[in-house]
């Protein structure tokens, strides 16, 4: 029963990240495309990824992610409010308004703020975990990335520093099939991501990602193997991205809509975790009608407040490039403050927190 | 020798497109007007040195790249001092910080047996082989992996065996550690990584192990760029840059490793960043260096003394970015003209940047500019 208790609310956040991400209309990626957000990348498809392996690790081990990890915020209860707020660049943003929509970050949840260039952030993972295996913490680190990140020279130093300096990180792979437009037979012509691995002495795995139980008990084996035995594992998890890369592409370009369906309807994580539940009796048709209605009226009700909020002080351009402000900064914010005095009507001045 | 060979002359074995850059700046109709005169009667056209007559000087004449070390006064604010090349200051450095602070470790290219300017030599011993260990041969790892320490908020001193080699690790310096904390609205930053690598000319290096990068770093906000000009100034500023809440660069003058040598104090002390030095006052005309060339510049002073009757003001700039602008200005609203000397290339070298904001000083006059 404990298993099906906690299988239900492995359920009950997918669906609920679901409801964010799945949403076509309207949805986050619906007010990218009216232009009520400048950005956005959904995760449709790669949900049992991110909750299978969220849910196998403790929650103050660190996350370094890409970009198409929300599930994994989402499971350590990163409220929906924020979630928004990141995207519309509202004043209640944590990172201040200054990236990109998607680019999360969380201190308190142990998720390192995302940045756009690709596998910047494996090695950084990596002196992340050698830091963990001094401080004798008892955590691990995931570092999350795609398969045509695993291209990149920063990915190849990852691994070969995560192995030789014996570091306690999980690489988590999420083979998608197409890095924007480039499919795997462009990206590698080896055994994918996984085969690499032994290569740099690294334990290996390949799961179904789409199996969020095989994700999840992968995870957990890699987790307890990383603290105890402080080496890195990496796990190459096959999925499918559903979506187009971000609302600036359109994958009817390079993909049929025939293969797309088929990983909607046969293959997708969350249709296979229902069935799962459903067929043991833990879920069913009437609580699935209410949770996708309560899920949205919940998302429906952040994105209405998000959009009324003020954007961020314009002084926030200028803090925070060092800890303290130096004076060539502190002049540049005079100059902008100046020139706001004399020419503040030709901007929205109105839209910004004073 | 005549100022002008000295101001143009060629470092063997420095790059091809490198060479002592001056840029001299008169500032002043009246000002200038006495000081031309000055330099007329000397035997010297405006803004034109002649060279030596030939025949003169063959005692004189220098076959290989010359400078003097010249150390300055002992300190005595700091408690005991030992006498030490600059190789030997940056050790002690490392060494107090590892005592000092339990998170910090060293990390690099061969930095176990002690690297391959012997900055890191038995600190392994001392403080233990997860403390002070090789990795493999990767610049871009040994940056990022420097930065995910720092982001737990270790201390993280990371080398960089050449400067030239830096460029691997150009995005994650770039991207990744200028950017982590304004990124990320100051939920996350890397400030206790600090980046150490030998930098400048040698003599023998070439192409590949003379550079000195700083201008494409200080185009990065975000990031702060260091470079000492001896052994004492190397230990404080180190530590300066360690302790210093962003990340750091420091260059560290491979000529001086093992031909600077001063009473360095035992004991840890502190330089502040982005504070130059004025090393000499003068009232005549600004040099401005950093690193090596700061003793060429020394050198130039007293010639200009010398020969020209020409007093000179000199500041070791020693943090590039941020820089202090006021003390430069300062100087220059004082003296009416500034030149700026550095080995790197003279196209996008820090010496535009720090002529251009000169020019651009509220309290200074209108001016003309004179190059060569």
């Amino acid at each position: 029963m404990a298993a099906a208790v906690s299988a239900a609310s492995v359920w009950r956040q997918s669906l609920a990240q679901a409801a964010l991400l799945l949403l076509r209309r309207p949805g986050v990626r619906g007010l990218a495309r009216s232009g009520r957000i400048s950005f956005y990348m959904t995760n449709y498809g790669e949900e049992g990824t991110h909750v299978g392996s969220a849910a196998a690790l403790d929650s103050t081990d660190l996350v370094f992610g890409q970009y198409r990890e929300a599930g994994v915020l989402m499971y350590r209860d990163y409220p929906l409010e924020l979630f928004m707020a990141q995207c519309y660049g509202n004043m209640s943003d944590p990172g201040k308004g200054r990236q990109m929509p998607v680019h999360y970050g969380c201190k308190e949840r142990h998720f390192v703020t995302i940045s756009s260039p690709l596998a910047t952030q494996i090695p950084q993972a990596v002196g992340a975990a050698y830091a963990a295996k001094r401080a004798n913490a008892n955590r691990i680190v995931i570092c999350y990335f795609g398969e045509g990140a695993a291209s990149e020279g920063d990915a190849h130093a990852g691994f070969n520093f995560a192995a030789t300096l014996e570091c306690p990180i999980i690489f988590f792979c999420r083979n998608n099939g197409y890095a924007i437009s480039t499919p795997t037979y462009e990206q590698y012509r080896g055994d994918g991501i996984a085969a690499r691995g032994p290569g740099y002495g690294i334990m290996s795995i390949r799961v179904d990602g789409n199996d969020v139980f095989a994700v999840y008990n992968a995870t957990k084996e890699a987790r307890r193997r990383a603290v105890a035995e402080n080496q890195p594992f990496l796990i190459e998890a096959m999925t499918y991205r559903i979506g187009h890369h971000s609302t600036s592409d359109d994958s009817s370009a390079y993909r049929s809509v025939d293969e797309v369906n088929y990983w909607d309807k046969q293959d997708h994580p969350i249709s296979r975790l229902r069935h799962y539940l459903v067929s043991h009796g833990w879920w069913d048709e009437d609580q699935e009608k209410t949770w996708r209605k309560q899920s949205r009226k919940m998302v429906m009700e952040a994105f209405a407040q998000a959009e009324r909020k003020l954007k961020p002080n314009p002084n926030l351009l200028f803090s925070d490039v060092y800890q303290e402000m130096p004076a060539q900064l502190r002049k540049q914010q005079e100059s902008l403050a100046q020139h706001l005095q004399t020419y503040g009507e030709h901007y929205p001045l109105d839209h910004f927190d004073k | 020798m005549e100022l002008s060979s000295l101001l143009t002359r060629r470092r063997v074995g420095m790059a091809a497109a490198a060479s002592t850059a001056g840029r001299l700046l008169r500032l002043g109709a009246v000002r200038a007007e006495g000081h031309c005169r000055r330099l007329r009667r000397a035997g010297l056209e405006r803004g034109f040195l002649q060279p030596t007559s030939a025949g003169k000087d063959a005692a004189q004449k220098r076959h290989v790249a010359h400078f003097t070390f010249q150390p300055d006064r002992e300190s005595q604010e700091h408690g005991q001092t030992q006498k030490m090349n600059l190789f030997q200051a940056v050790t002690s450095a490392l060494d107090n910080s590892l005592a000092k602070d339990p998170t910090a470790v060293i990390f690099g290219e061969d930095v176990a047996f002690g690297g391959v300017f012997r900055c890191t030599v038995g600190l392994r011993d001392k403080y233990g082989k997860d403390r002070v260990f090789n990795t493999p041969l990767c610049e871009q790892g040994i940056v990022g992996f420097g930065i995910g320490i720092a982001v737990t908020g270790a201390t993280a001193i990371a080398e960089i065996q050449f400067a030239d080699y830096i460029f691997p690790a150009f995005d994650q310096i770039v991207n990744e550690a200028a950017k982590y904390r304004y990124r990320s609205g100051d939920l996350f930053n890397c400030g206790s990584l600090t980046i150490r690598s030998p930098w400048g000319c040698v003599g023998h290096g070439g192409l590949y192990h003379s550079q000195c990068p700083e201008a494409f770093f200080a185009h990065c906000p975000g990031i702060k760029v260091v470079i000492p000009r001896s052994p004492f100034q190397a230990k404080g500023l180190l530590l300066s840059c360690i302790e210093d809440k962003n990340p750091c660069i420091f260059f560290e003058p491979k000529i001086l490793y093992r031909a600077a040598v001063e009473q360095v104090p035992v004991e840890p002390y502190t330089i502040p960043l982005s504070q130059a030095e004025v090393i000499q006052e003068g009232s005549d005309i600004t040099l401005v260096a950093w690193g090596t060339q700061v003793h060429v510049i020394r050198e130039v002073a007293l010639m200009a003394r010398e020969k020209l009757g020409v007093s000179c003001e000199i500041i070791d700039l020693r943090t590039i970015i941020p820089w202090d602008v006021d003390t430069v200005c300062k100087s220059v609203i004082k003296t009416g003209r500034l030149l700026i000397s550095h080995e790197a290339p003279l196209t996008g070298g820090f010496a535009s940047e720090i002529s251009s904001t000169v020019q651009l000083h509220d309290e200074l006059p209108s001016f003309f500019l004179e190059t060569f």
